[in-house]
């Protein structure tokens, strides 16, 4: 068996046709449309983004739990994580989009309205930049060290890097914590300059480990499904759509929690959030990602006979790229562009972004051997059995 | 009924599971296992299989149906009054109740429906074949095989397979 993953020629060029694509529309968009495009910048740079803070999340809880089971399948999340300091160059061009995407960087806008004038200690463009690149390094430099942990495992084993690997999980988490939970407040939260959430954070938090936790089941049962990781089975299968279940479960909860408070208190700076996101034809589109993110996995994911088929979680896997596409779109389109847009510069965008990110993850994904040689709980992973 | 019983006890899930399989390609019978914690190979190995979740997924269901027509009755029908100037069918704010009292219809009903199903009670006394298997003993209950032969055999698969102890014992047991 081949231990390690080639990129096909064929892969390679179609994810370089897609960025091509993509950026011949994004061009186009930035010509025509400005504020659509920025709008949609931000939305797959920040969608990309998620599933790499994601994917780096669940690894991060699988050194921390020592979990045993999913070993083998770690090479994945970490080749998904190569993507983050992409993202922080990317996120950095927000620099001449700030005036179309966020309300609070006109001065007119500043001089007449004392709760933006509060707020502009914190809000104001030079410490926005600041904070950007200190989460981004933050990230990157974290998810680098456990990648090299995990790399010189291979190379050296012995159990001293599965115990780095589990204190720099810890540290990472206690990072993405605070970092992540004020870099959607920067970048998503505050398009909405007077309105705030507490849970908002934690809500976009959970949207990023689920989603990023779904794409990485479609990643490794698509390289299943190629031949790779022959030793999946059902228990594997059962165990990851729990996670899918489990993870729609809290995101629910949460995404509800949002609104069910703000719906009952109504208080008009509260509800404005969501009276921009039920006019104008946006009100489809809340309870379709209601549906999407939370009643079809949770349905779908009840029974253990629909958990352990390859083909539904694949299936269901696809269905939740859209799910977190809407729901980013719910929280970053009301506000700027006041209508439902989607067309060309939608699809040619995520396109774009899509090859990017493929590409990144596929290079990374074959620059190691697919399964990692020394981990010591890889046995136990290889046969993982659950009752 | 009350008949003459082989008792196998063993120390470990893995030796029980061992002799389970063994004794099963043998083609004898089993008659009933006790364990300290359920086991699911166990229930597999004996050919059974449990209808509980679905049981539990029709009490969620229904429970949670019951509870948003009863608050729909209650707040929209029987007696409604304006909080707020919000619509008197108040869904989202319907939905916390309705989560709280499912898991509490799900919980209360399977205690019932396990209890029922297993005839057990407060107060029951047990009349187990080997009071040990409530501690950290895993015991396999046959029915005597009616030639000597049977029980020798029986006797020497049990021991190759790590048994603590085999011994008879005349048990009054549901079959």
């Amino acid at each position: 068996m081949d231990t390690r993953v080639t990129l096909s020629k064929r892969f390679q060029y179609a994810a370089i046709a897609l960025i091509v694509v993509g950026a011949a529309v994004m061009a186009y968009g930035f010509i025509t449309h400005p504020e659509r495009a920025w709008a949609n910048l931000l939305l797959n740079n920040y969608y990309f983004l998620s599933l790499s803070i994601g994917a780096s999340f669940f690894m991060a809880l699988q050194h921390i739990s020592q979990s045993g089971w999913s070993s083998m399948f770690k090479r994945v999340p970490e080749a998904m994580m190569a993507y983050i300091p992409y993202a922080g160059i990317i996120m950095l061009l927000l620099y001449f989009g700030m005036h179309s995407l966020y309300h609070w960087t006109h001065e007119e806008a500043i001089a007449g309205d004392a709760l933006i004038q509060h707020k502009a200690p914190y809000l104001n463009i030079p410490f926005f930049f600041i904070r950007l690149i200190l989460f981004f390094m933050a990230w990157t430099i974290m998810t680098r060290l456990i990648r090299k942990a995990s790399l010189d495992e291979d190379k050296y084993g012995g159990m001293l890097y599965f115990e780095k690997s589990e204190l720099l999980s810890k540290i990472h988490i206690f990072l993405l914590a605070i970092t992540f939970s004020f870099a959607t407040f920067d970048w998503i939260m505050s398009i909405d300059v007077h309105w705030f959430s507490t849970i908002f954070s934690l809500r976009n938090f959970v949207a990023a480990f689920y989603h990023g936790t779904a794409v990485m089941v479609l990643f490794i049962i698509i390289l299943h499904q190629k031949g790779f990781f022959p030793a999946l089975n059902k228990s594997h299968l059962l165990d990851f759509s729990r996670y899918i279940f489990m993870l729609s479960i809290v995101w629910g909860y949460f995404t509800f929690s949002q609104f069910m408070l703000i719906w009952y208190a109504n208080i008009p700076e509260e509800t404005a959030y969501f009276y921009e996101r039920w006019h104008s034809g946006f009100k489809v589109i809340f309870y379709v990602n209601f549906f999407i993110n939370w009643f079809l996995p949770f349905t779908l994911m009840l029974s253990q006979v629909t958990n352990k088929n390859i083909h539904i979680v694949k299936a269901l896997a696809i269905v939740l790229i859209i799910g977190q596409y809407i729901d980013l779109y719910e929280q970053i389109f009301p506000t700027i562009l006041h209508a439902p847009v989607f067309g060309l510069i939608e699809i040619g965008f995520f396109a774009g972004f899509a090859g990017l990110f493929v590409l990144i993850f596929g290079k990374a994904l074959a620059s190691a051997d697919l399964i990692p040689k020394n981990h010591p709980y890889l046995e136990e992973s290889l046969h993982h059995h659950l009752h | 009924m009350n008949k003459t019983r082989i008792i196998g006890v063993f120390d470990e899930e893995n030796t029980l599971m061992a002799a389970v399989n063994q004794v099963k390609k043998e083609g004898i019978e089993i008659n009933e296992i006790y364990t300290p914690y359920p086991i699911h190979e166990v229930i597999e190995a004996m050919g059974k299989k449990t209808r509980f979740t679905f049981a539990a997924f029709l009490f969620g269901f229904f429970g949670s149906a019951g509870v948003l027509a009863f608050l729909y009755y209650t707040s929209v029908i029987d007696w409604p009054i304006n909080y707020g100037g919000k619509p008197t069918n108040a869904f989202p704010s319907f939905i916390v109740v309705t989560i709280i009292l499912t898991i509490l219809t799900v919980t209360l009903a399977s205690l019932f429906t396990f209890s029922a199903r297993s005839a057990i009670f407060p107060g029951k006394v047990y009349d187990l074949p080997d009071k040990r298997s409530t501690d950290d003993k895993f015991v396999i209950v046959f029915d005597k095989p009616t030639v000597q032969s049977g029980t020798d055999k029986l006797n020497a698969i049990l021991h190759e397979q790590g048994a603590l102890e085999v011994y008879e014992k005349e048990l009054n047991l549901k079959n």
